[in-house]
C-alpha cells in the first residue's frame, strides 16, 4: 500500500537472558545435546571450537500485539517469534528471542499459515517508524503488557531448560540474570556494521542498538548472544569479586569465594570467537571503550595475584586439593 | 536456601519478624530475597518502607506471577527504594536485599499445575541468586502453604535446602494451634507427606519462633506485685510444659523475640539506630534478631532432634 | 571469506529431499468395524470411491499444469487403536477387492506408523512443532493458552476457577475461532490421552499422515516413513507389526510423497478431517523441506499452494 515500506529493509529486534546452568559440573557436548533437544526431529547444533558452543533448534511463538513506542501510537503486529537456547562451555545458558519486522504486511491479520511459513517474522498491520519502535523497545522501564516482548519467551525458554532433570540445581557460585535487549537497524550507505549504543541499566536490563550490514538474522541473534555473555561473564565476575571482599576480609575466606570463578569461569572470555566478518566491528568498538576485555583482564589479574600471594604466604597448597 | 515463615494465626509478628530476619542476614554479607507469599493481604512492603507499595504493587507483583499474567515479578531493591533512614544505604560488607511484593489488592487464589510450574521456577531462579530467599506465607491453612509444600516436593527442588519458621505467641492457644498446624491431621507434614515428602526429613527442617515473649525477668516486670510475677513465672512454666509435650520444646525452637513495641505497633525493621540512638527499640530484642538470623544459617541448630 | 575456511559440520545441518509426485490420491480408511462388516462392505467402498478417484486423476491433470500428472494412491489400515485380521489374511483381500472395482492402491500404511515408524517417534516430533495461533493481545509474556493435549481453533471460554478470592465477578465469555467471519465455529481437538500411556487421537494420527503423504515430515535432516517393497522372498506377515510401515505394492507407481493430497473418505470422516484441518493450519513444517517442495514446483511449473492446509482436499462420498 504504502510504497517507501516496500523498500525498507526489516530491522531486526530481541532479548538475551544468560544465567549459569545450575548444576555442579560443567555439561559434556553429549549431555548438552540432549539437554537442547527441544525438538526431537531436529538437531542439535553443536560447535566445539574454539570453545564448546551448543545451540538448540529454534522455537516459534505466536503474537499479535502492538509494537513498542513512546509516543502511544502503537501499531498491531502478527507474526512469530524465533527463540533458542545457547549454552557455552557447558556452563553458561543463554535463550535468546529474536523477531524481524517485516512491513507490508496489509491491514488484516492472515490466516495463521500464513505467518507459520515466515518463521521469526512479526508483520506490523500498518505503518510503523524505525525510530520510535527502537526508543519504544530499548525504553529501560519494563516492556507494557501487550506489547511485543521477546524477553519474555526467552524467559519461559530459559526456565524450561533450567529446569531439566539433568540439572542438579547445584550451581558452583551464586549469581543473577541478565538481559540484553537489542535492535538492529540496517547500516545506511556503505553497509559496515556498528553498533550505536550499549546501556548497562539497573536490575540487569541493558540495551543495545546496533546497525548492521545485510546479513543473516540468526547471526546478527548470535552477536548480541555473544555480547550477551561477555557482558554476564563481567557483571558475575564483578559481583563475586566484590562478595569475595577481596582486598579485605581475611586470605582464606576471600580464596574460597575465589575458587569457584578460577574453576567455572576464568577459562570461558572469548569475545567474537564465532562472529563473522560481516558483523565484526562491534567488538572493536567496545574493546576501545569502555574496553570490556581490559576490566575482564584487570579483574582476572587481581584474582591470579591474590592466589599467588596466599600459595607463596600458605605452607600448604591451598588450591591444589581436589 | 529457601526459608518458609508460617504461623496458624494472625498477630504472630510473623511477617515483622521474617523480614527483620531477612534484614539481619543481609546486614551479615547475605544476598537475602524477601517474597510476599502472604496473599491474602499483601502487605509486607510496608515493613521495609519501601513507598507506593505498601499495599503491593500496581502491576506485576507475585499474584500476576504466579498466574501467569506477567513473565517477570516486579522487585523491589530495598537498599534503593526504602525510605527509611537507616535503609537507605546499603552498608559496606552487607548483602542484596530485594523484595518481591504482591499485587495491590492482590486475593488468595486457587492453586493448579501451572501455579505450582512457576512456583518452582521462581524459587529455582532465585535460589541461584540469594544466598536466602524468606518466603512469607499467609497466615493458617492456606493456598500459599500448598503451593509450597506442592513445589518443594517437585523433583527439581530436592537439591535445594529448605526451612521452615512456625510463628506463634506465647500462650496457651497459640502453642496448641502451632502444633495443630505443623503436626496435626490437616497440618504442614500431613500435607507434605500426601504431596510426596518424606515425613522424617519435612519434620526436622521445622522449627518454631515464639513472639512477644514476656520475660518474667525483665526489669519491665520488676515493679511488679510479687503475687503477680510469681504467678507470670508459673504461667511461663506451665507453657514451656505444654510446648514439650507438643513438640515445641527447646530442640525444635529457634527463637525467642520479646514483647516489643517497636515490632507490635510500627511493624518496622529494627535498625541499630533505633536500639542506640534514638532508643525506641530494646536491645534484648535487636539481640534476639539477631540471635535468631545466626540460628537460621547454623546447621547445628537445624540438627537438633 | 574467513569465516568458510574452517567448518564444522555438526554445526550446519543439511535436510534431504524427497521424489514427490503431484497428487497423493488416499482410496481409504479400514477400521475393525469396516472390516468386521465383511468383504461386501469393502467391494462397496472401492465401488464408490472409484468415480471420485478417477475425478481426482482429471482434477490432477489439470491442476499440474503441464498436462499429465503423477499420481499414487495409498490405503491406510488402521492397526493403532484396534488389531485385527492380519496382513497375510486382509492385504490381498484388499487388493483383490481394489482391483474388482478398477482401482491399484500404490501403497500401504500402517495406521501406528503415524505414531511411530522405523525407531522414529513421529506424533511427537509433530507435536514439538505445534505453534499455536495466538490470540490478540499475544505479546510472548504468556504462554500460549494451550491446554495440554489439546488444540483449538481459536480462544475458549476463559475458566473462572484462577480467579482470586474476593476479586471482581468474571462475566462469561463464549468461546471464539481466530478470523471468524461474523460467527465462530469453535473448535477444540483432543490430541492425547494418557491413560496411563499416551494415546494419540485420530485427527492428531491423521495429521501426521497428511504431513507424510505432503513429504513435509524429517527426523534430522533425513525422511521418515519411506515406502518399502517386500522383498521377492518375503511373504505377507502374520502381524502388523512385521509389516514394512509403509508398503510400497507396485513398483511401478509414482512416489508417495506429492505436492497436494486428495483423500476420498466416506462423509462420516468429516469432523476428523476438520480437526485435522485445525491442526495442519498450526503446524511449523520443516524449514528445508518446505523450500524444497516449493522449488521443485517452480521447476516444474506446478502451484502449490503456500498454507499447507490449504494442500489437502476431500472427497466425501454418501457412504456407510
Amino acid at each position: 500500500m504504502a510504497p517507501p515500506d516496500r523498500d525498507r529493509r526489516p530491522i531486526l529486534c530481541g532479548e538475551v537472558r544468560t544465567s549459569v546452568l545450575r548444576t555442579s559440573e560443567a555439561l559434556t557436548a553429549r549431555t548438552a545435546a540432549q539437554l537442547l533437544n527441544l525438538r526431537p526431529d531436529e538437531h542439535v547444533l553443536l560447535s566445539e571450537r574454539p570453545n564448546l558452543r551448543v545451540a538448540s533448534p529454534q522455537l516459534l511463538t505466536g503474537v499479535d500485539c502492538r509494537l513498542p513506542s513512546l509516543n502511544g501510537s502503537r501499531p498491531r503486529a502478527v507474526g512469530t517469534v524465533a527463540a533458542r537456547a545457547v549454552l557455552t562451555e557447558g556452563r553458561v545458558l543463554q535463550a535468546s528471542a529474536f523477531a524481524r519486522l517485516v512491513p507490508g504486511g496489509g491491514d488484516h491479520r492472515k490466516p495463521w499459515g500464513h505467518y507459520l511459513l515466515r518463521p521469526g517474522v512479526v508483520e506490523p498491520l500498518g505503518r510503523h517508524q524505525d525510530g520510535e519502535f527502537t526508543e519504544g523497545f530499548l525504553a529501560a522501564a519494563p516492556l507494557p503488557g501487550g506489547v511485543l516482548n521477546p524477553g519474555a519467551v526467552a524467559e519461559r525458554l530459559l526456565d524450561e531448560v533450567l529446569r531439566h532433570r539433568l540439572l542438579d540445581q547445584r550451581a558452583p557460585f551464586k549469581s543473577g540474570r541478565t538481559r540484553l535487549r537489542w535492535v538492529a537497524l540496517p547500516a545506511a550507505g556503505d553497509g559496515v556494521t556498528s553498533i550505536e549504543r550499549f546501556t548497562v541499566a539497573a536490575d540487569g536490563l541493558r540495551t543495545v542498538a546496533l546497525r548492521v550490514a545485510p546479513a543473516d538474522p540468526s547471526a546478527v541473534a548470535a552477536l548480541c548472544e555473544d555480547l550477551a555473555l561477555h557482558d554476564w561473564l563481567l557483571t558475575t565476575l564483578v559481583a563475586l569479586v566484590e562478595r569475595s571482599r577481596l582486598g579485605s576480609g581475611d586470605r582464606e575466606a576471600v580464596l574460597t569465594a575465589l575458587r569457584p570463578v578460577v574453576d567455572h569461569l576464568l577459562h570461558l572470555w572469548m569475545p567474537g570467537a564465532r562472529v563473522p566478518d560481516v558483523l565484526s566491528g562491534v567488538w572493536e568498538t567496545l574493546e576501545r571503550r569502555p574496553g570490556f576485555s581490559r576490566q575482564w583482564q584487570a579483574l582476572v589479574q587481581r584474582i591470579r595475584d591474590q592466589v599467588a600471594l596466599q600459595t607463596v604466604s600458605l605452607p600448604r597448597p591451598v588450591l591444589a586439593d581436589s | 536456601m529457601l526459608v518458609f515463615a508460617a504461623s496458624d494465626k494472625g498477630g504472630t509478628g510473623r511477617s515483622v519478624t521474617s523480614s527483620n530476619v531477612a534484614y539481619r542476614r543481609a546486614l551479615a554479607g547475605d544476598d537475602v530475597c524477601y517474597l510476599d507469599f502472604d496473599f491474602g493481604s499483601p502487605t509486607a512492603a510496608a515493613v521495609f518502607d519501601v513507598p507506593g507499595a505498601s499495599r503491593g504493587v500496581a502491576s506485576a507483583g507475585l499474584h500476576s506471577h504466579l498466574q501467569g499474567r506477567h513473565t517477570e515479578p516486579h522487585r523491589i531493591d530495598v537498599w534503593a527504594e526504602s525510605e527509611h533512614d537507616e535503609l537507605r544505604y546499603r552498608p559496606t560488607g552487607s548483602g542484596r536485599l530485594v523484595l518481591l511484593p504482591g499485587d495491590r489488592d492482590g486475593g488468595e487464589f486457587a492453586i493448579g499445575k501451572d501455579t505450582v510450574r512457576r512456583c518452582v521456577n521462581l524459587f529455582l531462579q532465585l535460589e541461584s541468586e540469594f544466598d536466602v530467599v524468606v518466603v512469607d506465607l499467609s497466615a493458617g491453612r492456606s493456598y500459599a502453604v500448598d503451593m509450597v509444600l506442592e513445589a518443594t516436593a517437585q523433583p527439581e527442588l530436592q537439591g535445594v535446602l529448605s526451612r521452615w519458621l512456625v510463628f506463634h505467641r506465647w500462650t496457651h492457644q497459640h502453642v496448641i494451634a502451632a502444633h495443630g498446624l505443623v503436626f496435626g491431621e490437616r497440618g504442614i507434614v500431613a500435607g507434605g507427606v500426601e504431596r510426596g515428602h518424606d515425613k522424617g526429613a519435612l519434620r526436622d527442617s521445622i522449627r518454631f519462633v515464639r513472639a512477644a515473649v514476656p520475660d518474667p525477668e525483665s526489669p519491665l516486670w520488676s515493679h511488679v506485685p510479687l503475687a503477680q510475677s510469681e504467678w507470670m513465672r508459673k504461667c511461663d512454666r506451665d507453657l514451656t510444659e505444654l510446648a514439650a509435650e507438643l513438640e515445641l520444646g527447646y530442640a525444635r525452637l529457634l527463637g525467642k523475640i520479646p514483647l516489643e513495641p517497636v515490632l507490635q505497633w510500627r511493624e518496622q525493621l529494627i535498625t541499630d539506630e533505633d536500639v542506640l540512638a534514638s532508643k525506641v527499640a530494646g536491645m534484648a530484642t535487636r539481640q534476639a534478631l539477631e540471635e535468631l538470623a545466626a540460628a537460621l544459617v547454623d546447621d547445628e541448630a537445624w540438627e537438633r532432634q | 571469506m574467513t569465516e568458510q575456511i574452517f567448518r564444522e559440520t555438526t554445526a550446519e545441518p543439511r535436510t534431504q529431499s524427497l521424489p514427490l509426485a503431484h497428487v497423493s490420491l488416499e482410496l481409504g480408511h479400514l477400521y475393525m468395524e469396516d472390516f468386521e462388516e465383511g468383504p461386501d462392505r469393502l467391494r462397496e467402498h472401492f465401488a464408490r470411491v472409484k468415480p471420485w478417484a478417477d475425478a481426482a486423476r482429471q482434477a490432477a491433470v489439470v491442476m499440474s499444469g503441464n498436462g499429465r500428472a503423477r499420481v499414487s494412491t495409498c490405503f491406510l489400515v488402521d492397526d493403532y487403536f484396534t488389531q485385527f485380521s492380519s496382513p497375510r489374511e486382509l492385504v490381498p483381500l484388499l487388493l483383490g477387492e481394489a482391483k474388482a472395482a478398477g482401482l491399484e492402491i500404490d501403497y500401504l500404511a500402517r495406521e501406528s506408523a503415524c505414531a511411530q515408524a522405523d525407531g522414529v517417534a513421529l506424533a511427537a516430533s509433530v507435536e514439538s512443532r505445534l505453534v499455536e495461533s495466538p490470540p490478540e493481545g499475544s505479546d510472548g509474556s504468556r504462554p500460549g493458552v494451550r491446554e495440554v493435549g489439546w488444540l483449538s481453533n481459536g480462544q475458549r471460554t476463559p475458566s473462572s476457577s484462577t480467579a482470586e478470592a474476593m476479586g471482581r465477578v468474571v462475566p462469561w465469555t463464549p468461546p471464539s475461532e481466530a478470523g471468524a467471519r461474523r460467527h465462530s465455529i469453535f473448535v477444540d481437538v483432543e490430541l492425547w490421552n494418557e491413560d496411563p500411556r499416551r494415546t494419540w487421537s485420530c485427527p492428531f494420527l491423521a495429521a501426521v499422515w497428511q504431513l507424510a503423504r505432503l513429504g513435509l515430515l524429517r527426523h534430522r535432516g533425513s525422511p521418515v516413513l519411506e515406502p518399502r517393497a517386500l522383498r521377492p522372498d518375503q511373504t505377507l506377515p502374520e502381524t502388523w507389526s512385521a509389516l514394512p510401515p509403509l508398503l510400497r505394492l507396485n513398483d511401478a507407481a509414482a512416489p508417495f510423497a506429492a505436492y497436494r493430497t486428495t483423500s476420498v473418505l466416506p462423509s462420516r470422516f468429516l469432523p476428523i478431517e476438520h480437526a485435522v484441518r485445525v491442526i495442519l493450519s498450526q503446524v511449523e513444517a520443516d524449514a528445508a523441506a518446505l523450500r524444497q517442495v516449493a522449488e521443485r514446483a517452480a521447476a516444474e511449473g506446478t502451484q502449490v499452494p503456500e498454507e499447507i492446509a490449504d494442500r489437502a482436499a476431500y472427497v466425501f462420498y454418501p457412504g456407510p
